[in-house]
């Protein structure tokens, strides 16, 4: 057990070492990669191995006798959610969001340490040792507290009234509804019934079980599959389709979209709403083929409102490509990212 | 006796002492020697990586580098004719961002794993990519085995014309980075470094303030293709700055060992590593930083500045100052604008040469002024007068076309740039008409607007014109204002040493209180803003141009008095809490009831 324990408070230290050490920029932000975006699994389980490394710290200190009081564990832990928080997760998350996350851990930390009669007994001590003031020590920091408190929150007060000039906040819808059809180059397409016409196997038949065996493998890099390079000159059928593709994705689409389609283009940095991302889960791998087709081929301005239509630069397409390019292109990035498109059955 | 051993023992430590400093010596480069410049070594070649390796590695290069490279790593794969600069050109072993002398083949071991060791360049480039060109960090998209598999395949499979393990015609003669220690940037060291540009000529390419801007059009690479000196003031486009624009050490093994390729020569030779700290130090100054003089914050999304998208407008008392120098002006801080190509509709622009714009705004009872500041290596005006109307938007039908996806290298942006007819040079900016009316957070359309929500559209340009428009979409073109214009008034308009100063400065709101045409600036409110760039020289005109986000404005209100008294009255507040706490508390001891 006191081993086990050990290893878990030697992740602890190490852990808290490492964020101290990139709040203060002793240790470069990128040593264990920082989170982007919305990655709940990651955040959960970062704080898990927080949370029992601390309880392994806990356990040490509590065997070797130098037990930490309760009231400054709950303290600290909180201070360490909003530090984690804060510096932790890029880009940075709003501080009205953070504030509703701190709200949420004060009650979970409250929660924690009134669990019982004796736990609630050992947290308030400290507070009305305080409150007291039976020695000189506490006496002193009664003073202190006295003093700094109304200073304080005088002056936090006196920040929130200042008016401020911070980026207003705006929520967009990244994937809206669809419309049941749309019409690209005088030709009608129903979303629910559409299919990609170069998703075929050697026969010229859609086939989709065919194309998911030929995309690139999922996993770090996701490299193509072997014996399936879009660029031997023996390719056929979908794979040529796919080389197609990607030869007008990197004439077109990678300027914002990315030479590795994660929606880092040489111009990315200058819109907003940035690029999609389509190697995150939560874009084309959500997403019926055709629905991409209607977003690709209407663009930004083609978007309803609740995607901020006037904010994307996102071209619609169908001034630039052919229906056939658009197909292919689709076809490339699902191949690329090696995501299947989502099937209406 | 004691004396005689002490002879003895003193010999041998001696003895070591001056062994010790000769190989220091020759280790560090006292290689004056061997004809080595100062702070380089002799390198040993690095062993040919494995076959499987490389087999390993052309399933890599046809995943994820051909699109650009080629299938012959020719650098002429389907992206490289829309791009500038364009993708490397592996078969001639040519690579810019090195540790090694001038003209020497890169560093590339495959046992060497660390990217940011010095010993492997190419591994350094893949990992943390080439910013300000098309070519990504690798990092956490790559594995390191994936990214080192890869180099394997390109530096045996697509260097054709040199070999890395040749030993008869290959040396490595390595700058030792890692063992020398930079000078420290003080005062002098920077001021020796701004005289010493001028005398190794470098402000001959890269212009009197380092903005890029000298001999900016004559400059080709070795394939024959335009490019131009970099821009000191921009260190996160550094190509070799390896994700770490303000850290000098880049600096110094650029200018030590050159950039291969490239009329930039290395200056080991003719200048001493103390002279090569000191440049370095004066160019790393040179580069943006915030008003406290510190690095600008970077992004690591984008390896750009940190964006915010507010440009804030201050208050100030009676007319406001036409000289940016004036202390009004240098008390108010300034906001990064970040530029992309317009790449939504036609004519598309790949490569916009403008991609940042610096803005700064005040403002008085009568007038808004904005003051923006952006690197243009070249004045542009055309000659003569432009085929199209000021009001003309489609300019397409004029023959400013967008670059052909496939064009073969003759035809290439790369082969065409400084190639262009000479537009005017411009920035303009928009905001929405009656914004008031519409409700957040709808906008005109970024791009001049829409048919329901019109857009209010200043634009200046090079040959002294400031125009106001309405614009009521993409494709549709200007409608004049003319009253309107009278009103505006270009303060100042200023190009020099690469850097253009534009102070436009435009009413509050009209002279009724009807707005229909122009949009009214309100005290305290968020106002949607976009700007638009043209550089004259890269064929900018009508929707071929640099563009911004949304951003948006605001008239800073002078702060009310309610912001000093509420928080006072609070503080007092809480002293009375206190002071009730405590007396109840000792009063609950004493065992008094209240």
């Amino acid at each position: 057990m006191k081993a086990l324990m050990s290893v878990v408070a030697l992740i602890g230290v190490l852990g808290s070492l490492m964020l101290i050490g990139m709040i203060f920029g002793v240790v470069p932000s990128n040593t264990v990669r920082l989170v982007e975006g919305y990655m709940p699994m990651q955040v959960l389980s970062e704080l898990a191995i927080f949370v029992a490394g601390f309880t392994g710290l806990s356990y040490l200190a509590n065997s070797m006798g130098i037990a930490f009081p309760r009231f400054w564990q709950g303290v600290l832990f909180w201070a360490f959610i909003q530090a984690y928080l804060k510096f932790r997760i890029y880009p940075p998350i709003p501080f009205s969001v953070r504030a509703m996350y701190g709200t949420v851990s004060f009650v979970a930390v409250f929660m924690w340490v009134s669990a019982n009669e004796e736990d609630w007994k050992k947290f308030r001590q400290p507070i009305l040792n305080v409150l007291d003031a039976n020695t000189g020590f506490h006496k002193a920091l009664r003073t202190m507290y006295l003093i700094l408190l109304p200073i304080l929150i005088g002056g936090f007060s006196f920040m929130t009234m200042k008016p401020n000039v911070d980026e207003p906040i705006e929520l967009r819808t990244v994937h809206p509804a669809p419309p049941a059809s749309t019409k690209v180059h005088g030709k009608t397409y129903t979303l629910q019934t559409s299919q990609n016409p170069y998703r075929v196997n050697l026969e010229g038949k859609f086939d989709q079980a065919y194309s998911n065996k030929l995309i690139v493998e999922q996993g770090m890099g996701r490299l193509m599959a072997p014996n399936a390079n879009p660029w031997d000159d023996k390719a056929e059928g979908y794979l040529k389709y796919v080389r197609e593709g990607g030869e007008i994705f990197f004439q077109n689409c990678h300027f914002c979209h990315g030479d590795n389609l994660n929606g880092r283009g040489l111009h990315a940095f200058a819109f907003n709403p940035i690029p999609a991302n389509f190697t995150d889960p939560g874009t084309i791998a959500q997403l019926q083929e055709t629905f991409i087709f209607w977003r690709v081929a209407k663009g930004g301005i083609g978007l309803p409102n609740e995607g901020f239509p006037w904010a994307s630069v996102m071209p619609p397409w169908e001034q630039h490509l052919t229906t056939d390019e658009i197909w292919k292109v689709i076809l490339f990035e699902y191949w690329h990212t090696g995501y299947y498109p989502r099937t209406w059955d | 006796m004691s004396k005689l051993r002490m002879n003895v023992k003193a010999t041998p430590i001696i003895g070591a002492a001056l062994g010790a400093l000769i190989l220091s010596a020759t280790a560090a480069g006292l290689g004056h020697a061997e004809d080595l410049p100062e702070g380089f070594a002799k390198g040993e070649l690095a062993p040919a990586p494995p076959a499987e390796m490389i087999e390993a590695g052309k399933r890599v290069y046809f995943t994820k580098c051909v699109w650009c490279h080629g299938v012959d790593g020719a650098g002429d794969g389907p992206g490289a004719d829309r791009l500038w600069p364009r993708p490397r050109n592996f078969n001639q072993g040519t690579f810019k961002i090195r540790h090694t002398a001038s003209g020497e083949l890169p560093l590339f071991n495959y046992n060497e794993k660390n990217p940011d060791s010095g010993k492997n360049d190419l591994l350094d480039t893949v990992t943390h990519g080439l910013p300000g060109s098309a070519m990504p960090p690798w990092e956490g998209i790559l594995t390191e085995e994936q990214r080192i598999q890869v180099l394997s395949f390109v530096t045996t499979q697509l260097v054709k014309d040199r070999k890395f393990t040749d030993k008869q015609s290959e040396t490595q003669t390595i700058l030792q980075l890692g063992t020398l220690k930079p000078a420290e940037a003080t005062e002098e060291s920077i001021k020796k470094g701004a005289q010493l540009i001028v005398d190794k000529k470098c402000i001959e390419c890269h212009g009197v303030e380092g903005r890029g801007d000298g001999n900016a059009f004559n400059l080709k690479d070795d394939w024959g293709f335009s490019i131009q000196p970099a821009d000191w003031h921009k260190c996160w486009n550094f190509r070799g700055s390896r994700q770490d624009p303000y850290n000098v050490r880049n600096i110094f093994r650029t200018f030590s060992t050159g950039v291969n390729g490239t009329p930039m020569p290395s200056f080991a030779d003719s200048t001493s590593v103390e002279d090569r700290w000191s440049i370095a130090n004066f160019v790393n100054s040179l580069c943006e930083r915030d008003a406290e003089g510190k690095p600008l914050g970077i992004d690591p999304l984008t390896d750009k500045p940190k964006i915010n998208f507010v440009v804030p407008s201050a208050p100030v008392e009676g007319e406001i100052s036409n000289d940016p120098e004036n202390e009004m002006w240098k008390k108010q801080g300034r906001r990064y604008v970040a530029m992309g190509g317009q790449i939504t509709h036609k004519p598309r622009n790949f490569v916009n040469r403008i991609d940042d714009i610096w803005v700064k705004s005040l403002y008085n009872e009568k007038n808004v002024v904005y003051l923006i500041q952006w690197d243009d290596r070249t004045k542009s005006v055309a000659e003569g007068k432009l085929p199209w109307a000021p009001i003309q938007v489609n300019v397409e039908n004029f023959g400013v076309k967008e670059q052909a996806p496939k064009t073969g290298e003759e035809g290439s942006i790369a082969a065409a740039q400084n190639n262009y007819a000479v537009y005017n040079d411009g920035i303009a900016f928009q905001f929405p008409i009656k914004w008031q009316e519409i409700p957040a957070p709808f906008k005109p359309r970024y791009l001049w607007g829409d048919a329901k929500f019109n857009a209010d559209i200043l634009k200046w340009e090079a040959d002294g014109s400031l125009r106001s428009f309405k614009g009521t979409g993409w494709d549709q073109d200007f409608e004049e204002r003319d009253d309107f214009e009278e009103k505006t008034k270009l303060l100042k308009s200023e190009w020099k040493n690469g850097q253009w100063t534009v102070m436009i400065s435009r009413p509050l709101k009209g002279d009724k209180d009807d707005y229909d045409e122009y949009t009214r600036f309100d005290i305290g409110k968020y106002i949607p803003m976009v700007f638009f760039a043209w550089d004259g020289h890269n064929g900018d005109a009508g929707r071929k141009m640099a563009v911004s986000a949304f951003y948006y404005t605001i008239l800073q209100p002078p702060i009310p008095q309610e912001v000093y008294i509420y928080p006072a009255v609070i503080a007092v507040g809480v002293v009375f809490l206190e002071g009730w706490m405590l007396t109840r508390r000792a009063n609950k001891k004493k065992g008094k009831v209240l």
